[in-house]
């Protein structure tokens, strides 16, 4: 059953190249529009041995592992605190809905006043577009929490930050995973938008530069790094949450 | 829900107070920090001023125009991303050899800030309206496409089961058992949809465009007119609340 879903997900992509290949080789589309795997294979090649890729790679990986990172604690902190002390939920309420409903890409102009026309930008927009999620389900998650589990450790004696961290926090793991997950897909967002706006040098900078030359096939490479990226992160964050939250036996609570 | 470990909760003042008295903190800190010369209005503008540039923008006629082409651009893209992803959700839900087939394409795109395809919209259908509605029908579809099939994926075996044993055909198991029981699921899909899909007109419209509220946006933010600027983005957040609240009161409903 497993080998066949594998199997089949590896026809798709196999056939999908194929097709992309045979018609842009038999001129059906031209390629100036929608290039051809093998010449987008050769411009990452080439890429690769002249270290532009691993370049733009590590610019857009520092980008996002730090305005990432920096949303996991601030998210984190806000989240346990609003979720343990209501009235630090309700004083940061309007100010979460506001972040989470406002196009955040529209306040380029003001971070580049503030933080210069570089990588600080691209990090900013990164952190504030992750830092949401994360802070609303680790308060959730807080919030959530079986109150027979708390009064049962409040019996057996357990201080107010003994049932903080080893009941409330470790109980709310699933909740905090979806919430990072949901983190993870928007700071990767932020920093490929911000890119595309300001030159950093990264992936989405090299996207919208090679766009604005009409270098397709630089421009659908590119892509296909950040494709590989955004997979690859979720993919890994599977991983880490299926060890974090190993200790659950039962089918959840 | 609280009580036995946070003993001060009954006296604490409620949601609506705190929320409040929190808002007018920052906006006097905002108002006075300028004022006093702490930090150059330049950069933050000032309440007062965005408040007045809101009488501007709003007697200055501009925006009607600028609203409209935005809305057309996202109901058009998002009419399209639900005609095409909940009947494709479905059948990829109920056909696994489909889903076998498709599922990894999709989610690959899933993974993938689906915005970094805009300058390829851009090169293949102008810097008009159609980019925009490509980049909101891909923002909306595909959250509503894997929703929609983890959905119909999550339906009890057992309402199926028991409808078979009913006589029921596949179809009335199809309409009225798998269908209604997704709902909320696409729902949820609709929802994450939603936002993205105004993500993706303003950011499209910034990156290239003739009109629309993310033009105005760079243009001000171009001029480094702040006021204006957070007048527009103040709108743009008022719309995506409102249609957020709208899409979470109808799933309260089919939940």
């Amino acid at each position: 059953m497993r080998a066949r879903s594998v199997m089949l997900g590896a026809l798709s992509f196999a056939v999908i190249l194929a097709v992309w290949e045979l018609v842009s080789r038999a001129g059906w589309i031209s390629p100036f529009f929608i290039s051809r795997p093998t010449m987008i294979a050769a411009a990452l090649g080439q890429a690769a041995r002249s270290g532009d890729l691993a370049h733009s790679v590590w610019v857009s990986l520092r980008e996002f592992g730090v305005g990432f990172g920096a949303a996991v604690v601030v998210g984190l902190v806000l989240g346990v605190a609003a979720g343990w002390f209501p009235i630090v939920e309700y004083a940061i309420d309007p100010f979460i809905w506001f972040v989470y409903s406002a196009p955040l890409v529209a306040f380029y102009p003001l971070f580049v006043l503030w933080l210069g026309l570089g990588p600080g930008t691209v990090i900013a927009i990164s952190f504030l577009l992750s830092v949401t999620p994360i802070a609303v389900n680790t308060l959730t998650g807080i919030r959530n929490v079986s109150p027979t589990l708390r009064l049962a450790a409040r019996s057996f004696g357990a201080r107010p930050h003994d049932v903080l961290w080893k009941v409330a926090l470790p109980a709310s793991v699933p909740m905090i995973a979806a919430g990072l997950r949901l983190g993870i897909g928007r700071a990767l967002t932020g920093v490929v938008i911000a890119e595309l706006f300001v030159p950093s040098g990264g992936l989405g900078s090299s996207i919208a530069y090679n766009g604005g030359l009409l270098r397709t096939t630089e421009m659908l490479a590119s892509l296909m790094v950040i494709v590989v990226l955004g997979v690859l992160c979720t993919q890994a964050l599977s991983a880490v949450e299926s060890h974090v939250d190993s200790w659950r036996t039962g089918p959840g609570l | 829900m609280a009580q036995g470990f946070s003993p001060a909760y009954e006296v604490l003042p409620g949601r609506a107070t705190v929320g409040v008295a929190a808002v007018a903190l920052f906006l006097a800190v905002w108002e006075l920090a300028p004022r006093l010369g702490i930090v150059d209005p330049f950069f933050t503008s000032l309440p007062s001023r965005v408040l007045l540039a809101g009488v501007e923008v709003a007697s200055a006629g501009t925006l009607a125009h600028d609203a409209a082409v935005s809305l057309t651009e996202f109901v058009t893209g998002f009419a399209l991303a639900l005609a095409v992803a909940v009947p494709l959700g479905l059948l990829l839900g109920a056909f696994p050899i489909l889903r076998d087939l498709i599922d990894p394409p999709v989610m690959a795109l899933y993974a993938t800030p689906q915005l970094a395809l805009l300058p390829i919209f851009v090169l293949w259908l102008g810097i008009g309206m159609g980019s925009k509605i490509a980049v909101v029908f891909l923002g909306a579809a595909i959250p509503i496409v894997v929703n929609t099939m983890a959905g119909v994926r999550q339906v009890d075996r057992a309402l199926v089961l028991a409808a078979r044993s009913f006589c029921a055909t596949r179809r009335d198991v199809f309409v009225r058992v798998i269908l209604p029981a997704s709902l909320p699921a696409v729902m949820i899909g609709i929802r994450l949809g939603v936002s993205r899909a105004i993500l993706g007109v303003v950011v499209a419209e910034m990156y290239v465009s003739q009109d629309g509220i993310g033009n105005q946006i760079m243009r001000l933010g171009s001029a480094f007119r702040v006021d204006r600027l957070l007048v527009y983005v103040l709108l743009v957040s008022a719309f995506g609340l409102a249609m957020t609240t709208l899409v979470r009161k109808m799933e309260e409903r089919v939940a």
